[in-house]
């Protein structure tokens, strides 16, 4: 089936009439996938939003449960699920992969994030393939196709004038069902997408198994500033941390956000830091992007969208710390 | 000889005569465009420095990392020499450890417009205030009008328009820290924002907590600010903090005259610091 690019404006009215859908646009001057409605207009030909679509499944700040002590002293607990139906339209197949990782983590290994679980089970993903890269995607290299995304429920392939509309799972097809006055009987030729910056894996998990102590640390981690920037523009970086906020009687249990380049991240109580230094903490972030990840989960936790090589302040690049680790004789 | 090759020359001599055990300059990056700091400590290493009008990070404070290492060389410009001299007077380093080498700016570009970077636009000062060699000479920088222009679009406002500008600003705050951790200024030994035991900012993302960080920040900045822009310039959600900044600054400025930090290591006392019978006090 293909739809119209003319038709992607009324059908996402649509879509949105009675549901949340979230769509790349630009608020407030930062690129994100923001809910569709007043004042938010969708930018579907951005190539990459500045914040990842992450939040949606995993918000940068998540209520988990509050509590309170009544007058004869008993604790009370109200949990929070304050997850409901959101359908994402225009992912790109990069942040599409991003969920496959997100999925393993919170999903898999005997251990279910409820949180997680009920966003994830609520989310319609609608991608829509890269006719275009920026001059920082190198997805390809990480062995994605700009032009697929096997996870989204819908995939819309960019041919151009028109997307190939491909229904991947039941939720997809029962939603593209509803779509039919807007679709066309037929199939497009996607456009090639022309991505300008490559890197080479070849060797790169099995090199970094025997590099934990190479030099190579120490000259990276020494421009790092140590700031979270990567970690939080990056669609698959998942750590976070549970706190709470106290007031007399009650209080609020909430996670939010952590990132594995500050020197809190680690600090033990008792005052032990087990990666006290930049070096120990930047290693740790490439181990677990290039390394640790592929070893317990079997894919990569870098998915090439870019984002960290666009917005680091130090252009600490990830597609060249790749190219010196192929370049070792590790 | 061009600025680039002087500086690879002098950077290689004074690595290999032993007179600094590290020296920072700019390297070329991924894109042709981009540069991105280098740290070296081998001679043979002196040829990967480049300096052209993509050096838009200032660099001085990597001293302060490296120099338990020994002497640090380094290249200064307006910014860098500024931030230099901030942290000698707040004793972060001190002048013996740092081999300064001067080049007057070209006034950098950002590589996404190619265009001058505004933190260039609005620099008050190219040229090294600081150094022991200079490379060429020094260059014209008229100093630019409307340091405080933005200020005066803030003050323009009338409440709440202002409170609205303000939140909608602090909303967009993700707390990476970036403008933290590359601050010349920013050399706490610990962060108020890293002591967790005291929790002086809550760890949940809002405005209210982005806000306290935010404002907490450009308080203890205060009159030691340097105006170099670089938290403005790494900020990933694109944040004005050179507004707040410059707020403070004319605010000092209206207190206590004129006053611009940082631009000799024999400067007088910053007025925040400084006491003095004679101090306004309408305050009390």
């Amino acid at each position: 089936m293909i739809l119209a690019k003319q038709n992607l404006a009324p059908l996402l009215e649509s879509m949105a009439n009675g549901r949340d859908v979230f769509v790349p646009a630009v608020v407030d001057g930062v690129a994100k996938f923001a809910r569709y409605g007043e004042g938010v207009e969708p930018a579907f030909d951005l190539v990459n939003t500045t914040m990842p679509p992450k939040d949606l499944l995993f918000p940068q700040t998540q209520k988990m449960y509050h509590y309170d002590v009544d007058a004869n002293g008993s604790y009370r607990i109200y949990e929070y699920d304050e997850s409901r139906e959101q359908v994402v339209l225009g992912i790109r197949p990069c942040d599409m992969r991003s969920i496959v990782c997100l999925d393993e983590v919170f999903l898999t290994k005997g251990f279910v994030d409820e949180f997680y679980a009920n966003a994830r089970e609520k989310l319609l993903c609608v991608s829509i393939g890269c006719a275009q890269a920026a001059e920082t995607c190198f997805c390809e290299s990480m062995g994605i196709d700009p032009q697929l995304a096997p996870n989204a429920d819908i995939m819309l392939q960019d041919c151009g004038d028109a997307f190939n509309v491909i229904a991947q799972t039941e939720k997809g097809e029962a939603e593209v069902a509803r779509w039919e006055s807007y679709l066309e009987q037929g199939e497009a030729q996607p456009v090639a997408c022309d991505q300008s910056l490559k890197v080479s894996m070849d060797g790169v998990v099995d090199k970094l198994e025997g590099m934990y102590d190479h030099p190579i640390w120490e000259n990276l981690s020494i421009k790092c500033l140590n700031c979270g920037t990567c970690t939080y523009v990056c669609p698959t970086c998942h750590c976070f941390d549970i706190s709470q906020e106290n007031r007399r009687k009650d209080g609020v249990r909430f996670r939010c956000w952590d990132s594995c380049m500050f020197s809190e991240y680690t600090a033990m109580a008792g005052g032990h830091n087990p990666r006290p230094e930049k070096l120990e903490r930047v290693r740790n972030r490439f181990m677990h992007k290039l390394n640790f990840f592929e070893r317990r989960y079997g894919m990569s936790l870098c998915v090439g969208c870019g984002r960290c090589v666009e917005k680091c302040p130090v252009a600490l690049d990830i597609t060249r710390l790749i190219d010196e680790i192929g370049a070792t004789n590790a | 000889m061009t600025a680039q090759d002087a500086i690879r020359q002098r950077a290689k001599e004074l690595l290999e005569s032993g007179e600094v055990a590290t020296f920072i300059g700019w390297e070329a990056g991924r894109f042709h465009n981009q540069t991105t700091p280098l740290v070296i400590t081998d001679a043979a290493d002196a040829d990967k420095l480049v300096f052209n009008e993509y050096c838009v990070n200032t660099l001085a404070k990597y001293a302060r990392d490296v120099v338990a290492r020994g002497k640090v060389g380094l290249v200064v410009r307006g910014c860098d020499s500024r931030a230099i001299v901030r942290m000698i007077i707040d004793q972060v380093i001190k002048r013996e450890d740092v081999y300064l080498i001067g080049v007057a700016c070209p006034g950098m570009k950002d590589r996404k417009t190619d265009e001058l970077l505004k933190k260039c636009a609005e620099c008050r000062h190219g040229n090294p205030v600081e150094c022991d060699e200079l490379i060429g000479e020094a260059g014209e920088w008229p100093i630019p009008e409307g340091r405080f222009a933005e200020v005066a679009e803030i003050e323009a406002m009338a409440q709440p328009e202002r409170s609205r500008y303000f939140e909608s600003v602090y909303a967009k705050c993700i707390r990476c820290y970036a403008c933290r951790d590359v601050c010349p200024c920013c050399t706490c030994r610990e962060c108020f924002v890293d002591q967790r035991r005291e929790n002086w900012v809550g760890k949940q993302n809002n405005v209210a907590e982005n806000r306290f960080y935010g404002l907490t920040r450009v308080m203890h900045i205060g009159d030691r600010c340097i105006e170099c822009g670089e938290c403005e310039r790494v900020c990933p959600m694109d944040l004005p903090l050179m507004k707040l900044n410059r707020k403070v600054i004319q605010d000092l400025n209206n207190l206590f005259g004129e006053f611009e930090s940082s631009l000799s290591i024999d400067d007088s006392v910053e007025p925040l610091i400084a006491y003095d019978l004679n101090d306004r006090e309408e305050f009390m």
